[in-house]
């Protein structure tokens, strides 16, 4: 494929997807069955208290942790472990402290893509993240913004027709965390990807998502749905943005 | 130094670490000098840097130091390479190091020297019997920093190459190859360590050449100030290879500076 071309979003699917932890003090229920259904090229978002189950149903759909029932489809087709068909941005950049930010960035690529369509597309990507000139940088000499806008080109260049992210701006500061958030979006337009977004922050959340999902603990599930139809950006000290936010912490507090 | 105090009396860098030892030498000549010790129990520093540069210059001490570090790096080779592959195979099959961790715990305890006499029972008195005792002592740091190296590799990175699909060469050469690598090093410091202490500790026993030979035989003709020539030039040149070692890895692990 050549760079740059887009690739297609895919559309996910859960059947009754739960998550069972085998405990000292019994079976631990992290996931009640989850029914969902997210349309190609959807921003999803997925807000909810620690612990109650929002990660693991991410790293379910990743691949990295196997349901203890249900099933899980990508455009129909049956998912079981990691593939590239999905990516994935975890909370932490997990960058490898001895690559530079383009090998990290090419880490990558699909195993067997040629060197220069490699390099080409890491270029790209790099560019998109707005990280060019930071090429031959180590992680330690990078910001926690850029470490993460690095991991994000990372998860890019697999060119995923899902991207998951796992609380990715949790670890920012208040100011990095919202030029984030623009940057995010603004990448949703360009790669035209389906993306789902984890977070504890409702503002976040409903800044970036079409539709908002709530959840809550004890087992995690699914409490509410919610779209958003304001148009992007949007503007979190609006009246519209106030009553959707005030709906969320109803389920909180 | 605490902040505040005026006039740097250390300057930063050599200066305090040359310290002590000048001190120590100091106080050492003026004994010797007094005549607070028999000089031929323990000759002065001066009378030792005396034979220290006539043997250097005549050729005399780098004739058995360049056998003593052939051998060392005959057997740290050996040793290193061996505990190398060995500790990362373990690392990476938990069952093959379950398989010999009471082999492993049984032998590793036993000190390097207690081998020599098997050894030369085995293998004769020549090279060969020598480069293995220096094997051995080398291989057990390394294999022990290159197996740690394995096991701690960060879950997360491991994570991010199973997300990627990434296959277990890419894997192995990759993440946790690198990854291990400090520790290795570390490993190799340790291992290189011990193989000079090895060297020295089976020339003593049966050798007709190397430093070992050189005190031992000075001993024996009663040349105090030769003896202590040999013990300081491996002193120094264990000082020498552990620099080396150090600026080989500042040099290859330059990412691993900026780490907690």
């Amino acid at each position: 494929m050549a760079p740059g071309a887009p690739v297609s979003a895919a559309g996910l699917r859960l059947k009754g997807v739960f998550k069972t932890y085998d405990t000292a003090g019994g079976p631990l229920k992290a996931l009640a069955p989850v029914d969902l259904k997210i349309a190609p090229g959807e921003f999803v978002t997925l807000v909810g208290e620690s612990g109650c189950g929002k990660s693991t149903l991410l790293r379910l759909l990743a691949g990295l942790e196997k349901p203890t029932g249900g099933e899980m489809e990508l455009d129909g087709k049956i998912l079981s472990g990691t593939d590239l068909s999905r990516g994935m941005v975890f909370q932490e950049p997990r960058l490898f402290p001895w690559m530079t930010t383009e090998q990290n960035v090419a880490f990558g690529c699909a195993s067997g893509t040629a060197a220069e369509e490699a390099a080409q597309t890491v270029r790209r990507h790099l560019e998109l993240v707005g990280l060019s000139g930071f090429e031959k940088a180590y992680p330690y000499q990078l910001s926690g913004g850029m470490q993460q806008r690095a991991a994000i080109a990372r998860a890019l260049v697999a060119r995923p027709r899902v991207l998951l992210l796992d609380e990715p701006f949790g670890a920012l500061d208040a100011l990095t965390r919202v030029r984030m958030q623009q940057e995010i979006l603004r990448i949703w337009r360009a790669e035209k990807m389906t993306m789902l977004l984890v977070t504890h922050d409702i503002d976040e959340a409903l800044s970036l998502g079409d539709r908002v999902l709530v959840m809550g603990p004890r087992p995690g599930a699914i409490r509410q749905t919610l779209p958003v139809k304001l148009s992007r950006p949007r503007d979190r000290n609006g009246a519209a943005f106030a009553k959707l936010r005030q709906k969320i912490q109803a389920e909180f507090f | 130094m605490a902040p505040g105090k005026k006039g740097p009396i250390f300057r930063p860098g050599w200066t305090l670490p040359l310290l002590i030892p000048v001190l120590l030498l100091g106080f050492w000549q003026t004994a010797c000098d007094r005549s607070w010790f028999e000089s031929s129990y323990l000759p002065s520093p001066r009378a030792i840097a005396g034979s220290f540069s006539s043997m250097l210059l005549s050729g005399e001490l780098w004739g058995h130091l360049k056998v003593s570090l052939t051998r060392v790096l005959r057997g740290f080779a050996l040793g290193a390479g061996a505990g190398t592959l060995l500790g990362f195979s373990m690392g990476l099959f938990p069952r093959l190091e379950k398989a010999l961790s009471l082999l492993t715990g049984l032998l590793r305890p036993i000190p390097t020297i207690a081998w020599v006499p098997a050894l030369i029972l085995w293998m004769g008195i020549g090279e060969s019997s020598k480069v293995t005792v220096i094997a051995v002592g080398s291989f057990w740091p390394v294999l022990l920093s290159a197996l740690q190296g394995v096991r701690s590799v960060h879950p997360h990175y491991l994570e991010v190459a199973r997300v990627l699909k990434k296959n277990r060469w890419t894997l192995l050469t990759r993440v946790i190859l690198p990854s291990a690598l400090p520790s290795l090093f570390t490993g190799y410091r340790v291992g290189m360590g011990i193989a000079w202490a090895s060297v020295v500790g089976a020339e003593l026993i049966a050798a007709s050449s190397g430093i070992g030979y050189l005190i031992m035989y000075a001993r024996e003709v009663s040349q105090p100030d030769v003896m202590l020539v040999g013990v300081a030039a491996i002193g120094l040149t264990g000082l020498f290879i552990d620099w080396l070692l150090l600026r080989a890895e500042r040099k290859l692990l330059a990412w691993h500076r900026g780490l907690p």
